[in-house]
Order: structure tokens, then C-alpha cells, then sequence
């Protein structure tokens, strides 16, 4: 198995933190909240809003029908949301078929830990209107979350 | 309602959930150590604000607001349960997982609004008010728990249900039981990125 890359937005349908590994040989190599990144961000942002909103359309029943993974020719998507509007994302190759408990262990035990029990840090990272709808450009930059993230998705970074 | 048939099979699942997290996954702390360190904090700020309760209610308030908006993702962690698709299931889940998860009681709901947009908690027990015997100054204005209307309402907030939250009586008070009331303002819009729509 391999992830390629990671992502976390918020309900303001901003890019809150992105990872992206480049050498599959060193678990180290790649950007961290890259600049460059945020087109991607964007792009990948409304690919899953889009189908977000079909899978909503489609479903019968009214209990939310969310969407786990997208597959394209080159490499898979992985999404968890949850119902405050979070979203996590990882792409990886096609070695395994889920990554709902890595997203859902992230989300639970370095998310929430590191940072929503960080009380002296802002709950929301958009501080004004003009941040919201996409705009905001903060990025998580606590040192705790980062390290416990890296040494946690480190072991799938191997080919 | 079309789905009521599935509402009791839905609400046992959501019990069983909430006591299986409370029982299995939940670290435990002494309920008096709890109780002490709220009822410490309660003293200082009617200290603080002189006894001026109608600011006191207000100040737990909005502590409890800052807990809510950080406690609704802990809570979605744990349980990682979708949003609520009506006021019933979201009075469902609040009484048999948070309360339960959190405080280890199970607040009776009842009250509904004609509208179902309104629902009363009954506290039998409040972990918080355990010991408590209100002043006589403090028996017609302070509202004890008024943290928890806070908590309630931040962590609404979070998964877009714009609510209003407050104590409509309280055993502390002299009241035969202790009456939370929740009413949906309205279900805020998910935001949609600029150019979207």
C-alpha cells in the first residue's frame, strides 16, 4: 500500500492543512502546507462537493449518504466527513480497498486531541466573513499535530 | 411522520451505542471531583460579579458555549454518528449518547412542541447540583447549571441546528423537577464555496 497524499478542510470549505508525500522511499520528503498546493486543493475540494451532492440526490432513504472513495485510473480518493462539517482526505494506490478506520483514527486521535482540546487555539480557523466560502488561506500549523500525523501515516508511505 | 415505525428500533441502537461507549470507551473521572470543581467555579464568579446572578447565568452560559463547539467533535468522534435528519432523532441522540457519554444520565424527554421543534429534558439526577443548597439570594435568580444550556447550544451550533437553550426549572430552585427546554430556531445552510451557486 501507498498514500500519495493528505487533506483536511473545514465547513468553510477551506484547505485547513495538506500533506503530500513525494518519494515513496522517504517518509519525509513532499510539502507541508504548500502554497502550490492550493489550486489542487480547490480542484479536489469541488470534485468532492460535487459527488457529495449527487450521492445525496441519489440515495432514497433519508439518512445521509456520504461518500467513502472515488476511484480514477491513477489513484484512489478517500473521504471521511463528519456531521460538523470536517472533511478528511487521503489518496492512495489501489493496494487496499479502505482507509475509513485511518481517516476515523486521525480524526478521533490526532484531530480532536491535538487540536480541539488545544483550548488556547482558535476552534475555528476563518476568524472573519471574508475567510469563509473558500477564501480563508490559515493553515494548522500545531507542531503536535504534525508529529503525531507524520509518525502515524509514516509506516503507509512504503511501496 | 412516515418513518415512525423505525423511530424505536433507531432509539435502542442509539442506547446501546452510548452505553457501550460510556462503558467501554470513556476514561472515568470522580463524579465529586467534578462536581467540586464546577461548584468552585460557580462560587468565584458569584464572587467575582457580586452577586449579581442574572450575570452569572450569563457568563456559565457562554463558558458553556466555548465547552459545546469543542465537545461536539469530541462527541462526533467518539460516536461518529451522521447528522440528525429531524428534531426527534437529535433528542434521541443528545439524551441516550451525550448525556449519557458525558455524564453517565439519561434525561427523559417529553414536552414536545405541536410543531416537534421543541422538546423538554427532565434531569432527575444533575451530577453538577450534587451537595448544592442554593443561598437564599441566589433561590429566585441564579440558574445553577446554566452551563449545561451552553454546552447544549455551542454544540448545536456546530452540526447547523441554530438553537435556543434554557432552564425552565430546577430542584435547586424549589421546583418539583428540573426542566431543560431545546427549541430549534432554524437549521443553518452548509456553506458552499464562492462562485458556486
Amino acid at each position: 500500500m501507498a498514500i500519495y497524499s493528505f487533506w483536511i478542510f473545514d465547513k468553510h470549505c477551506n484547505c485547513l492543512f495538506n500533506r503530500e508525500w513525494t518519494l515513496a522511499a522517504n517518509s519525509s520528503s513532499g510539502t507541508v502546507n504548500s502554497k502550490q498546493n492550493e489550486e489542487t486543493a480547490k480542484l479536489l475540494y469541488g470534485m468532492i462537493f460535487s459527488l457529495r451532492s449527487i450521492t445525496l440526490k441519489l440515495s432514497q432513504s433519508p439518512p445521509a449518504n456520504e461518500i467513502r472513495s472515488i476511484s480514477t485510473g491513477k489513484y484512489r480518493v478517500h473521504t471521511h466527513c463528519t456531521a460538523s462539517g470536517m472533511w478528511f482526505i487521503l489518496t492512495t494506490d489501489f493496494k487496499q480497498q479502505s482507509y475509513g478506520q485511518v481517516l476515523q483514527y486521525i480524526y478521533s486521535h490526532i484531530y480532536v486531541k491535538y487540536i480541539t482540546h488545544n483550548l488556547l487555539a482558535p476552534f475555528d480557523l476563518a476568524e472573519n466573513p471574508s475567510e469563509t466560502r473558500g477564501q480563508g488561506t490559515r493553515k494548522i500549523n500545531n507542531r503536535h499535530f504534525i508529529a503525531a500525523l507524520e509518525s502515524f501515516l509514516a509506516p503507509m508511505i512504503m511501496q | 411522520m412516515s418513518n415512525s415505525s423505525s423511530m424505536p428500533a433507531q432509539a435502542k441502537s442509539l442506547k446501546h451505542a452510548g452505553e457501550d461507549i460510556w462503558k467501554n470507551r470513556t476514561e472515568k473521572v470522580n463524579a465529586e471531583l467534578f462536581t467540586l470543581t464546577y461548584g468552585a467555579i460557580v462560587s468565584q464568579l458569584c464572587t467575582d460579579y457580586e452577586r449579581n446572578f442574572q450575570k452569572v447565568n450569563e457568563q456559565l452560559y457562554s463558558m458553556g458555549y466555548n465547552i459545546g463547539v469543542r465537545l461536539i467533535e469530541d462527541f462526533l468522534a467518539r460516536t461518529a454518528l451522521p447528522r440528525c435528519e429531524n428534531m426527534v432523532s437529535t433528542s434521541e441522540v443528545v439524551s441516550k449518547c451525550a448525556f449519557k457519554i458525558f455524564l453517565n444520565i439519561t434525561p427523559q424527554i417529553t414536552n414536545w412542541s405541536h410543531e416537534k421543534d421543541a422538546f423538554s429534558l427532565i434531569l432527575v439526577e444533575n451530577p453538577l447540583s450534587d451537595f448544592v443548597e442554593l443561598p437564599m439570594d441566589a433561590m429566585k435568580q441564579l440558574w445553577y447549571s446554566n452551563i449545561l444550556c451552553g454546552v447544549l447550544r455551542g454544540a448545536l451550533e456546530m452540526v447547523q441546528l441554530d438553537c435556543d437553550v434554557w432552564f425552565i426549572s430546577d430542584v435547586l430552585r424549589g421546583d418539583p423537577q428540573t426542566e431543560l427546554r431545546i427549541k430549534l430556531n432554524k437549521v443553518l445552510k452548509d456553506e458552499i464555496p464562492i462562485g458556486e451557486d
